[in-house]
């Protein structure tokens, strides 16, 4: 199986080559040495649209429409160091599409799995979101609950104690967020990219995997390691 | 070409010109000289380029820099625009208006030595002027051709625009926002040993190396003449282990003399046989450097020997390039010319292997015995022992380096600070006594160091007198050097925004395409009728868009009884196009359709996939008008009305339905339709139609649909033949065969007492049905209006068609041999010949 990395990361270090060399090419630079696919699922109204809108926009969308198939936002984060791009499909919430929305789970590295505080029944269905997540991704997925609205207090119908409790039983991380105030929703997809890095990190995801649902893109050859190249040079005659 | 931007949405923002915003892309050095409004041709295409002549201070060159545009033009903000290609105005750099044939004389191409030529296509506009912009390259071109055609252009500067990353390549022009300077000082030194070994004693040159006030950040240290047995002197040979060793004697020697108040580690060291490079930093800035290549360049006898040449080390420093040069010219009071040609071989030669030539730094040190001489002014060859400032200063007017670096022969650019101590050359060694020897060697200033590059201060400048064992002093220099250095924190908060604004773009750009709805409602959809609806999707955004309907199953867009064409397109900017969407429900769809009403609201629901973008859910729905066609024999005998009367919903629970309750023994449909063939019999005569199920069903066909599914009391409305027709879709459309569960045992009986016992355990409408219609064909068969074999052949296979028996290799006879127990009159008196009076009543049950 390393043989098989090894041939690919060659690969990509050809493919980065090819950018470098190639000028024609510029509009299409990596920047970021990772890809992680995410997606938002849930019931219908509890917020997925205005939580991705507000990760990538800093913005609250009021008067959201509701999605009639699956958006689609990129935002570039940094975790160790690291550039990470998130890949985020947010999908429709609408029972009826739910059947199509599941083509949708495959090869994601995170999902985020979201319910609204003041509505029990979103609250009811996780475990049948949890079902099919599970289901319809790989073991290493990282699955973080998100209970949107938490600006809502008064209409609360959902406690924190309660999902938190949902959410450990489960294996789930857990954060209360507001997509209205920006609240707890940076940290709710940062968290994710964390896990899923240290998943990398510690060799329990297998990037080989094509549906690990992360793409592993090396750096540049800009910064190897400095000794190496000391004696590259020395044992070169110039004459 | 001055186009205002004239999409400037509030009215109080200052309209902004092209020229305006393409600037922003360019850094504050780097000018515009022209910008110019084109098209790429490429094959068939036109694509709009923006072409900006630019001009860098640094690099002291030109080049044009084509964009593509991300929105339809006008510009709006710098954003929109991409890097195409990049063309260096080098002498390989060509502009030609195309001639070549083409009806078209507005065409020009561009191509440089590595790439084109790349054909464009202007449009001439009182703004857009070709000669003007023409006229521009040339002049750019000429100024070019003045510099000497051996001279390396400096096109650094491009590789900010050509070679890395959209991220990279605006954090690069936002560098003011983040870069500072870091204080560093530098010591460089030079001497020049003479094969004399270092002296003894713990630290023997801490006299030269380690006095200064404050301990340097960097030590270049450049020794000549290291000690070489007279036989080694073949490079190869000096390359081994002798040297090795005295390489060794004398970093640990120069270690040891190094500042006392700071922790120094060696970063690298090159050796060209006796001309040694070292260069020692301090463990503290250590982690800054990121980069170190060493390169050599051999001189002396034929060039190559080495016993003469330069070394050299080139680092980067947070974010500034240093490089540090040792070398050993020429000797002899007459060779300046031969001086002259080592250090420009030094110059031509030490080309690191990143490609990095000496000029590509930003702060060069060049230190050495460069063995330049004092041109004898008579009777002032020998300064007395106390010499005083008016003594140097005349000994340097006659001094040869300074005198060729006025006349430009050498060290261009470079910067020497005032000499303010005595000639490093030619000692008696261990005194401070001039050459007294025969040869009474001229003194000179061979040994020196030599600056070129930005925010260099020298802070000290002069030789050491009391190191004594070799013919030549140690001579040294320190520096004070500002090394462009990245504020972390403002580094980090100018890359959010960049990432953020880079992330926005590609959000906000992302393709989009609008549909002119999201539910396609049939409206009633009838068995064998095809509807079509058609919809449109257009392209608003500013990119033309590909779009096509994914594949949800393994190649299928969508279900079996729908059509879209087109399946995918490709949309211009402001386009629309209109899709088609076909429903049939056909012979062969009809059962799966029923199987999705079941389960679902809609007919199918279609992915409207819009490449690199969001895709778009498409409910198709409609009311599915039922009809007997599809159903089981279970669900007609439930109905209280004509199925023209049920509603999509209702049929949906009738098909649901599977209580053991029936409102009849068998479907009311069948039973006409066998009656009329019955009494049609004789009109038949010899065959039962030919059936196969992918042949149309004409609009006769529909007649006979309506009239059987609103029980109609006018007349049987359609012939025989369409009739039969109908009698086998009655039999062969539902999703189970006539004969499930049992076809398997079925097939397996031979005899009928045996299939008999499978039959009567079907559902009571199956049962009714198969024992009727096998009276009705008996009879057609005993009144010879049909083929036994054929009518065997036909139902048996309807009637048996499901399951893993049809792939047996006689499952078709198998069929035929059952259907003959039921149908074969023969067959019948010889199996069970007590059954003739129950035959008899049902056959006048046919008549009823």
């Amino acid at each position: 199986m390393s043989k098989v990395w090894s041939v690919v990361n060659k690969m990509h270090e050809r493919i980065d080559y090819l950018i470098e060399k190639c000028p024609n090419m510029t509009a299409a630079p990596y920047n970021y040495n990772y890809i992680f696919k995410y997606i938002i699922i849930g019931d219908m109204g509890v917020g997925k649209s205005c939580l991705l809108h507000q990760f990538t926009e800093k913005k609250f969308m009021a008067n959201c429409p509701h999605t009639i198939g699956v958006e689609f936002g990129t935002r570039i984060i940094e975790v160790d160091d690291k550039k990470i791009k998130l890949q985020i499909w947010d999908t429709a919430g609408q029972e009826r599409f739910r059947a199509v929305t599941r083509s949708y789970y495959r090869g994601a590295a995170g999902a985020l799995m979201v319910y609204d505080i003041t509505r029990r029944s979103t609250y009811n269905h996780l475990s049948s979101w949890l079902t099919d997540t599970r289901n319809l991704t790989n073991p290493s997925t990282v699955i973080f609950l998100i209970g949107n609205k938490s600006d809502l207090e008064s209409t609360r119908e959902v406690t924190y104690e309660e999902a938190k409790e949902f959410a450990d039983e489960n294996g789930l991380m857990f954060l209360e967020a507001s997509a209205m105030t920006g609240q707890n929703v940076e940290e709710a997809f940062l968290e994710t990219a964390r896990k899923i890095y240290q998943n990398i990190q510690e060799g329990r995801l297998d990037l080989n995997a094509s549906e690990s649902g992360v793409q592993h893109r090396p750096s540049q050859p800009s910064r190897t390691s400095l000794s190496s190249e000391a004696t590259g040079v020395k044992d070169q005659c110039s004459c | 070409m001055e186009t205002v931007g004239d999409s400037v949405p509030n009215g109080t923002a200052p309209p902004r010109t092209t020229l305006d915003i393409v600037k922003e892309r360019f850094k504050e050095d780097e000018v515009i000289l022209s910008i110019f409004d084109a098209y790429q041709i490429i094959g068939h295409e036109y694509t709009n380029r923006l072409l900006a002549l630019v001009s860098s201070a640094s690099g002291g060159t030109f080049a044009i820099i084509a964009f593509s545009y991300l929105r339809t033009p006008p510009l709006t903000t710098v954003n929109e625009l991409i890097i195409n290609k990049v063309f260096a105005i080098d002498s390989s750099f060509q502009i030609r208006q195309d001639s070549m044939g083409s009806i078209n004389t507005q065409q020009f191409d561009l191509s440089t030595a590595e790439d084109g030529p790349f054909k464009y296509y202007y449009f001439p506009t009182e703004s857009s002027n070709y000669e003007d912009f023409h006229a521009k390259i040339t002049s750019c071109q000429r100024s070019m051709a003045q510099y000497d055609p051996e001279a390396v252009l400096n096109f650094r500067w491009l590789n900010d625009y050509r070679q890395i990353g959209e991220v990279k390549q605006e954090l690069k022009k936002r560098e003011s926002e983040y870069i500072v300077y870091e204080d560093i000082h530098i010591f460089c030194a030079t001497w020049n040993v003479n094969n004399k070994p270092c002296g003894d004693g713990e630290n023997p040159l801490r006299s030269w190396l380690g006095h200064t006030a404050q301990p340097p950040d960097i030590y270049a240290i450049g020794l000549q003449e290291l000690y070489a047995p007279a036989k080694a002197m073949a490079y190869e040979m000096v390359k081994t282990t002798q040297m090795g060793g005295i390489e060794k004697t004398w970093i640990d020697k120069i270690m040891a003399s190094l500042h006392p108040d700071a922790k120094y580690e060696v970063l690298g060291t090159q050796r060209l046989v006796a001309t040694m490079l070292t260069v020692i930093v301090r463990q503290q800035i250590r982690p800054q450097i990121t980069r170190c290549r060493l390169k050599t360049v051999a001189r002396g006898v034929f060039n190559a020997l080495g016993n003469k040449g330069g070394v050299g080390i080139s680092l980067q420093l947070n974010e500034g390039n240093l490089c540090f040069i040792n070398s050993h010219l020429a000797a002899h009071m007459a060779n300046v010319e031969e001086r002259n040609a080592d250090y420009n071989a030094i110059v031509q030669g030490m080309t690191f292997d990143d490609g990095r030539t000496i000029s590509d730094h930003d702060h060069i040190f060049w230190v050495g015995d460069l063995n330049y001489r004092i041109q004898e002014p008579p009777g002032q060859q020998r300064p007395g022992p106390m010499s005083d400032a008016q003594t140097y200063e005349l000994l340097l007017q006659y001094d040869q380096l300074r005198q060729e670096m006025q006349r430009g022969k050498c060290f261009e650019g470079y910067t020497e600070g005032d000499i303010k101590f005595r000639p490093t050359y030619k000692y008696d060694p261990g005194t401070d006594t001039y050459d007294s020897s025969e040869k009474q060697r001229a003194p000179a200033y061979c040994d020196r160091v030599l600056w070129k590059g930005t925010r260099i201060e020298q802070l000290a400048y002069n030789s050491i007198m009391e190191i004594r064992q070799s013919d030549h002093k140690p001579v040294y220099a320190v520096f004070r050097v500002k090394i462009k250095t990245r504020d972390a924190v403002k580094y980090k908060r100018v890359q959010e925004e960049v990432l953020k604004a880079v992330d926005k773009r590609e959000n906000d750009n992302q393709p989009q395409i609008n549909v002119e709805k999201t539910v396609i409602d049939f409206g009633s959809v009838r068995f064998n009728e095809p509807v079509t609806q058609n919809f449109t999707v257009f392209n608003n955004c500013p990119l033309p868009v590909d779009f096509s309907f994914k594949e949800k199953d393994i190649h299928a867009i969508c279900e079996p009884w729908l059509h879209v064409d087109p399946r995918h397109d490709s949309l211009l900017i402001d386009s629309a196009r209109s899709i088609r969407l076909k429903m049939h429900v056909s012979v062969r769809t009809i059962a799966g359709l029923l199987r999705k009403i079941r389960q679902s609201d809609n007919f199918d629901i279609l992915i409207l996939h819009v490449e690199n973008g969001r895709d778009i859910f498409i409910t198709v729905t409609g009311d599915y008008q039922p009809s007997c066609f599809g159903l089981s024999m279970e669900t007609m005998c439930r109905t209280d009305r004509p199925l023209g009367e049920y509603t999509q919903e209702q049929i949906k629970q009738l098909i649901n339905d599977d209580s053991p309750e029936y409102r009849v023994t068998m479907p009311r449909e069948f039973f006409l339709l066998i009656d009329f063939l019955y009494k049609q019999g004789p009109k038949q005569e010899g065959a039962f139609p030919s059936y196969d199920s992918r042949q149309s069903l004409g609009s006769q066909f529909n007649l006979l649909r309506d009239w059987l599914d609103s029980w109609s009391d006018e007349p049987f409305p359609v012939n025989a033949e369409t009739a039969a027709q109908a009698l086998l879709l009655l039999l062969d459309l539902p999703e189970q065969a006539l004969l499930e569960p049992f076809v398997e045992d079925l097939l397996t009986c031979s005899n009928k007492s045996r299939a008999m016992d499978y039959i009567s355990l079907l559902s009571p409408p199956k049962r009714n049905v198969f024992m009727h219609l096998c009276m009705f064909l008996r009879a057609g068969i005993e009144s010879q209006y049909y083929d036994l074999q054929q009518v065997a052949s036909i139902f048996g296979r309807i009637l048996l068609r499901s399951g893993e028996c049809t792939a047996w290799m006689d499952y078709h006879s198998r069929c035929v041999q059952f259907m003959r127990l039921f149908i074969d009159n023969d067959m019948e008196s010889l199996g069970n010949g007590n059954d003739g009076a129950g035959s008899g009543d049902r056959t006048a049950g046919l008549q009823a």
